[in-house]
């Protein structure tokens, strides 16, 4: 759902050519009195005055355009209920269920826009695509026409083969694909991505994977406040036990007040005597029910007050557990095929994400890349891995061969390198100095050889009579990047 | 050339594996293979449930995981750097997981190690031990492997690149009859570390 004139509402008489102007110097909404005198949206301000003199430019105020677009959510959220904003003026609706309640895509269409008309007094008017993903709806809705003014998509990689290429959205990379003969998302989606990878990147990737119509799910807003739960306590708790009572009422009553909607994700905050609020979102593959959740709080809660750090000061004034996700579909994890220790595993990896936090117990998946850094994707426990930002299958020349290094430092660890006549000699392992007996390398990588800040890294394997090491040299500076363990 | 272990007579003692309930000391510094060498010991027990590595540095690389036959879903990291958290998360996995390797803190108290290596036993849930500093209490561990050299194969300066790599390892303790044995494992990242020879092997006093 998407209002090309969100950003000009109430701005001046219909007739009259207006634009409104963002930051970066641009026309990022018209009127169709604007259109009509030849403005496009993109365009430089002065472009577009030089083309018609008579426009009136307004800057662009985002706070105050959310804020218009707010009562508009709320009232489409009682028709679908589950909307992912993305610009003031634009939504995403996920429509599989909504579709089958209303009867069909059209039906839906018009129910939705009656909704957002009857809730806008400012006028304000929507076009509507319907697809597959959200980059060919957001196109749908670009070209959409009739009453209300709806696109329907029945095969994404048929619609968007059409699309002039400037659809992606990347003005430099639209320049070279033209310049390169590459003028419509098909042409694009028809080249082998190996190649456009090798050629542009992470980028390229994004934008092969946009036009071959593989594309992100919808990713529905958070909640709103209403369904938070809360418990003060005056005076403030200071023992464990009584807040686990607490926690546990709590839990039954958000429960209670999700009324069968399951809670995936819950935000839960323990305010101080002082003022100070801790918060934590916890996360489930199933929606959490009473004794799950009365847990996650639970062991929370105790990891607080009992565990190392800052603890909570003065004693525990309120809980609050706020439900931020109630997406329908389940993520289960495949940890175990035996089920009857499925419920112990996870009860028992529940607690240690109390113990060492949700960004601390992880989960990895192979992604692409060249150095062993890259080629892994993190994961929170519990969650579905991100899709691969990197493609996996595409080829990485250069990649490093296996065996791989099997301790890899978050951030290269600056390693000490005797140099002779430009060849590795001795290597500073700790606190004495250890002769290099042989060595592989230097592999020169450029990465982003297309960009001005390329990076330029000589790699060597470098072999001691205490083990494998992977350096890298940058400017002229040795670090650590892998030992071989 | 990696040898046929069977010709050696070894196969049924098997000694580098970790069966349900048992503890490994891993004792080196890095860069020896222990951490590979750790990882194999628990593969096996990945086919049935998740394994877990409980990290200190956070330096782990799944990739070598992968590469000793753990798939990814069945591996867990912890990042851990606090000594006293450390020991809860490590007794919280091992009611959950189907092995641990855990490093151990410098710091670390005995007492929790110990209480480590009870739990592990009375879960039957196998532990690799990885002490960054110093060495695990004695009594702990039903086998400690102690890395004592280590040789690549494949580079010869500037050209080629790591292939193999042979390490010496010294094996001690209940697990392996008490008898302290010395051996060459070999780890070219396709396969798990296979056991290229039996150096020999003598009697030990009381170990692990």
């Amino acid at each position: 759902m998407w209002s090309p004139t969100w950003a000009l509402l109430g701005q001046g008489a219909p007739d009259e050519p207006f634009q409104a102007v963002g930051d970066d110097r641009r026309v990022s909404a018209i009127n169709p009195a604007a259109t009509a005198a030849g403005i496009r949206l993109g365009m430089l301000r002065s472009e577009a005055e030089a083309l018609c003199p008579t426009v009136v430019t307004v800057p662009r105020d985002l706070g105050a355009e959310v804020a218009r677009f707010e009562p508009i959510v709320s009232v489409l959220e009682e028709v679908v209920p589950r909307v992912e904003i993305v610009a003031p003026g634009m939504a995403l609706i996920p429509v599989a269920g909504a579709v089958g309640y209303y009867g069909s895509e059209p039906k839906l269409a018009k129910r939705v826009a009656a909704a957002v008309t009857a809730g806008s007094d400012q006028g304000a008017h929507f076009r509507f695509g319907i697809a597959s993903g959200p980059f060919a709806a957001q196109r749908a809705a670009e070209l959409a026409t009739g009453r209300p003014p709806l696109l329907i998509v029945e095969d994404d990689v048929a619609f968007l083969q059409e699309l002039d290429i400037a659809a992606i959205d990347r003005e430099d990379l639209v320049a070279t694909f033209r310049w390169l003969g590459i003028t419509t998302l098909g042409d694009l989606a028809r080249l082998p991505r190996s190649a456009i990878v090798s050629r542009f990147g992470t980028e390229g990737m994004t934008a092969h994977r946009l036009a071959s119509g593989e594309d992100r799910e919808v990713r529905p807003r958070a909640l709103p406040e209403d369904l938070v739960v809360e418990e003060r306590f005056d005076p403030p708790l200071d023992d464990f036990e009584r807040a686990s009572f607490a926690a546990r009422a709590l839990a039954n009553r958000l429960v209670a007040s999700l009324a069968g909607r399951g809670a995936h994700r819950v935000i839960v905050e323990a305010e101080a005597a002082d003022g100070t609020v801790r918060s934590r979102t916890w996360r489930s593959a199933d929606p959490f029910d009473d004794a799950s959740l009365a847990d996650r709080v639970r062991w929370q809660l105790r990891a607080w007050i009992e565990g190392a750090g800052v603890g909570v000061r003065g004693g525990l004034a309120a809980i609050r557990i706020r439900p931020a996700d109630l997406s329908g579909t389940g993520r289960q994890m495949v940890l175990s095929e035996d089920a009857s220790s499925t419920a112990e595993t996870r009860r028992a990896l529940t607690e240690v994400q109390a113990i060492v936090g949700p960004d601390a117990l992880l989960q990895a998946v192979p992604q692409g890349g060249r150095d062993p850094g890259e080629r892994v994707a993190w994961h929170r426990w519990d969650e579905s891995p991100a899709p691969a930002v990197r493609d996996p299958a595409a080829p990485w020349p250069g990649r490093l061969p296996a065996p791989a290094p099997a301790l890899v430092p978050p951030t290269p660890q600056p390693l000490a390198v005797e140099w002779d006549e430009g060849l590795p000699s001795a290597v500073r392992l700790g606190s004495r100095w250890v002769p290099v007996l042989t060595w592989a390398g230097p592999w020169r990588s450029v990465a982003r050889w297309w960009h001005d800040g390329h990076i330029v890294v000589d790699r060597y394997q470098l072999v001691t009579s205490a083990g494998a090491f992977l350096c890298e040299v940058r400017d002229g500076t040795s670090w650590l990047v892998g030992v071989y363990d | 050339m990696v040898a046929d272990i069977t010709s050696w007579g070894r196969a049924s003692r098997d000694p580098l594996r970790l069966r349900r309930g048992q503890v490994a000391a891993l004792d080196g510094a890095p860069g020896y293979g222990l951490t590979r060498i750790g990882l194999s010991l628990l593969a096996e027990h990945a086919t049935s449930g998740p394994i877990a590595y409980l990290d200190v540095r956070g330096w782990l690389s799944p990739l070598a995981a992968w590469e000793m036959g753990i798939a990814p879903d069945r591996l867990l990291v912890a990042r851990c750097g606090d000594v006293v958290r450390w020991g809860r998360a490590a007794a919280a996995l091992l009611d959950g997981v189907r092995g641990l390797y855990a490093e151990v803190p410098a710091g670390a108290r005995d007492a929790v190690i110990r209480r480590l290596g009870a739990m592990a036993r009375r879960s039957g849930t196998p532990l690799v031990l990885r002490p960054l500093r110093g060495s695990v209490p004695a009594g702990v561990a039903t086998m400690r492997i102690a890395a004592a050299g280590v040789r690549w194969d494949g580079v010869d300066h500037g050209h080629g690149r790591l292939r193999t790599r042979t390490t010496q390892l010294v094996v001690s303790g209940k697990a392996v009859r008490g008898m302290t044995q010395q051996m060459e494992v070999e780890d070219d990242g396709a396969n798990a570390v296979r056991v290229v020879s039996d150096l020999g092997a003598a009697r030990a006093g009381r170990t692990g």
